[in-house]
């Protein structure tokens, strides 16, 4: 099972082609819980013949036996796979004089297989437990469902618990169990719950997230690219040098963002934006943004908003302007915004709140559909527009454009804006992909929703800003952080698929943990496969094939250190900012 | 408390009257009728109405545009010497915008039980973070809010990718008084369900494209 991991691996890499980073996929907020829901049950134990006769009963006497769902609880359990507190003290002297029934069970002497033992060649070495008819156990239903005494005495009036043959040896214990409410959500949960509550099955869905087989198809798009796609490592660049563009302008911090449309197959790059929060806001001089025909001078555009005159785009005039009086503008506007903001600002609700990277791509988004908007829906948008007039609001274009900057701002931005590209008539951002350099703020993981976006990736994550993930407490697959887990909320009206975009050594200690964990299952598959006596091998099958698909939910793993919990978190170039 | 006692109401009533009419003339435009006004000193700054129709763009709440038309006259920090009148509770988004902004307080008519930012599906203003926290005053003329989307949900929603027919849709008036929410644990808790009056079923609700708030 473990080489099958390996090789599966190494094709996704794509042959000796190593990649520095691995998509990861963010835990939701049910994933990351922190206790085990439970319910209380009842429990019989019962010969196995009577099995299905005592279900029977159960579902024609019990009404709502099956309220609540148990699917990821084994119905019938036999003894060796629960844990003691739920066999209890058995009442060995009984067993005892359950021996002589062991014929009932047993093929005649004369058609045994040669190599089975004789029973009456060695009697004192024959364990008294294989002499006793196998039982099972039955889940018989949540203990609010049904009261002790009617429970009991429905049972009697049936087999084997009502007086005959057997029921001497097998009087009616009902015993009231504790076991898992929720379905696990891996692998590891499932074992660990069949070992502390009652054999539990790891179904490879996920009621608590995108389904496993979604998030492995929409990982292997991403990160193994058909011919003419952009590649995972392409798209994060460029959200990277979008960044890169408006910090190097003195627009923004170095956070960008990449929104990909992906349409039969094929990838279009639809909008790309960097933050730009430090722009000047039109009360402090910043100047209207170019609104088209952005032409691609970078430096003089750049400069543009640190003009006095606000009422000129002023290519031409700057490009004489020296070094130095661009030093003097930047300055002059590092001193407005500090004004702006006041002293006691520490940095994380620094400048134009509305120019986060993710906010400005949604805006160039809804551009963009506006401008390929078939008629129907263009005039629908023109006569919304026109209601702010009709509602006296201001209709001021130029100060409205400066303050959401959802227009190019850069040359990268520029190119990818002007290209119309975009599947015409589309809804927002419907699944469409969003590339990140950094797990964004609340507001823009909100905006996110709002805009019903299909897929996130972003490279870094935020513990004390960012809205996407939702580690609250320490484990194996991020640091804490503000927990609330907005890429996949049920309260909310959308949720989508989120990864992580981290680095080589975090996936490498991914991997050694999901090998080591491939190791234990495997070990303890081998014990059940000798101890189980190849009947009902089903559960002990299933979480064997289960374990070398398993990547994307690491096992808990008690060893870890803080170097662990986060490939990524040393990369922060800062960790108090909205991003 | 979100519908604590609000002291000065009669004040603060007369801010939110001036929301309420936005979101009536948003209402009579065919726009989802959300309406807030933000005071500076007793003075309205900002207007806004929802904007996602025009800009096809689902963040374009009637919060941000507001925000856009004060922020061509005022530097950003005038925010912290003002208040927000809103006739539905900020969403999730927008509470955590008002934060970074540094709002100085915000008063609402209903709460958002689809996705409230301030105590209707979460406390954005109130959970732990980085930004300073900002108190929040819900009820103001919380039956008219409640009755305005009531009257816009009724109608039938062309834009969203699969329309629900909503023909036999009546307008409910009864309002049930205020069960308050679990507001000060975050992220738990059944919010009341402020327009459940529309019998919205979920399917249509979540296809809907202008939001609330």
């Amino acid at each position: 099972m473990g080489v099958r991991a390996d090789s599966k691996t190494d094709s996704a890499a794509g042959g000796d082609r190593r990649p520095t980073k691995h998509m990861v996929h963010v835990k939701t907020k049910e994933e990351c819980r922190l206790g085990t829901v439970t319910i209380q049950v009842w429990t019989v134990e019962m010969p196995s013949k009577h099995a299905e006769g005592v279900l029977k009963v159960i579902k024609e006497n019990i009404e709502g036996h099956d309220a609540v769902d148990l699917q990821h609880l084994r119905r019938f359990a036999k003894p060796k796979f629960l844990p003691p507190h739920v066999l209890g003290d058995r009442d060995l002297a009984k067993e005892l004089h359950a021996i002589p029934r062991a014929w009932e069970t047993r093929r005649p002497a004369v058609l045994q297989h040669p190599n089975s033992r004789w029973e009456w060649a060695t009697p004192g070495k024959v364990p008294r437990q294989e002499n006793r008819a196998p039982t099972l156990y039955l889940m018989v239903c949540p203990s609010s469902v049904i009261g002790l005494q009617d429970l009991r005495s429905l049972l009697l009036q049936h087999p084997p618990f009502a007086s005959g043959a057997d029921s001497w040896a097998y009087p009616l214990v009902i015993k009231e169990v504790t076991v898992p409410r929720m379905a696990p959500t891996c692998l590891e949960q499932a074992a660990e719950w069949s070992e502390a509550y009652w054999p539990t099955f790891y179904r490879k869905t996920n009621p608590f997230g995108a389904h496993p087989s979604t998030i492995d198809k929409a990982k292997n798009e991403l990160e193994s690219p058909t011919e003419g796609n952009v590649s995972i490592e392409q798209v994060m660049e460029m959200a990277d040098q979008a960044g890169l563009a408006t910090e190097k302008a003195g627009l923004g911090i170095r956070t960008g963002c990449v929104v990909v449309e992906r349409v039969d197959s094929k990838t279009e790059i639809i909008a790309v934006a960097g933050d730009a929060r430090l722009r000047l806001p039109p009360s402090a001089g910043g100047s209207p943004v170019p609104s088209s025909g952005f032409d691609a001078s970078p430096d003089d555009s750049f400069l543009a908003e640190g003009t006095e005159d606000a009422d000129v785009p002023s290519v031409g005039s700057e490009k004489t302007a020296s070094k130095a009086k661009r030093k003097k503008l930047r300055k002059k506007r590092n001193k407005a915004l500090k004004a702006a903001e006041g002293t006691e600002s520490n940095g994380c609700s620094s400048g134009n709140v509305m120019a986060h990277a993710v906010m400005r791509a949604i805006g160039m988004v809804g551009r963009k559909r506006l401008r390929v908007a078939s008629h129907m829906i263009s005039s629908a948008a023109a006569k919304a527009e026109s209601n702010f007039t009709r509602v006296g609001l201001e209709h001021d274009e130029d100060a409205r454009d400066a303050f959401f900057l959802d227009m190019p701002l850069t040359p990268l931005e520029q190119e990818y804006f002007q290209v119309n590209n975009l599947k015409p008539d589309g809804y927002l951002c419907l699944k469409l992909e969003i590339f990140l350099t950094h797990e964004p703020c609340m507001m823009c993981s909100m905006a996110l929703v709002h805009s019903r976006v299909g897929r996130v990736i972003f490279a870094n994550r935020m513990p004390r800003t960012g809205g996407l993930t939702a580690e609250t407490v320490r484990n194996d697959t991020g640091p804490i952080g503000l927990g609330y887990g907005l890429c996949w909320r049920k309260e909310l009206n959308w949720q989508f698929m989120c990864w992580e975009w981290t680095s080589a050594a975090y996936a490498m200690e991914q991997k050694a943990r999901q090998e080591r964990h491939t190791a234990i299952m495997q070990q303890k598959g081998r014990r059940r496969n000798v101890e189980e006596a190849a009947t009902v091998t089903a559960a002990g099958g299933e979480i064997d094939d289960d374990a070398d698909e398993d990547t994307d939910m690491a096992p808990d793993q008690p060893d870890m250190d803080d170097d662990d919990d986060n490939a990524n978190a040393g990369k922060l170039s800062f960790t108090s900012v909205h991003v | 408390m979100v519908f604590g006692p609000i002291p000065n109401r009669e004040y603060h009533e007369g801010h939110m009257r001036k929301a309420i009419e936005m979101a009536e003339l948003a209402l009579a435009s065919d726009e989802t009728p959300v309406g807030c006004v933000f005071v500076h000193q007793g003075e309205v700054i900002g207007r806004g109405i929802n904007g996602t129709n025009a800009s096809l763009n689902g963040t374009r709440h009637a919060e941000f545009v507001a925000l856009a038309e004060i922020m061509a006259k005022h530097p950003p920090s005038i925010l912290r010497e003002t208040d927000l009148y809103v006739t539905v509770e900020p969403c999730i988004m927008c509470a955590s915008a008002l934060r970074q902004y540094r709002i100085r307080a915000v008063y609402f008519g209903c709460l958002n039980d689809r996705f409230g930012g301030c105590g209707g599906v979460m406390t954005v203003h109130s959970d732990p973070g980085l930004d300073p926290l900002y108190p929040v005053y819900g009820g103001l003329y919380r039956e008219e809010a409640i009755m305005l989307l009531r009257k816009f949900y009724v109608q039938e929603n062309n834009k969203a990718p699969d329309p629900k027919p909503k023909k036999n849709r009546e307008l409910k008036t009864e309002i049930l008084p205020i069960s308050t929410p679990q507001v000060a644990t975050p992220t738990v808790g059944t919010p009341t369900s402020e327009i459940a009056g529309l019998s919205l079923g979920k399917a249509g609700r979540a296809k809907s494209p202008v939001k609330a708030g």
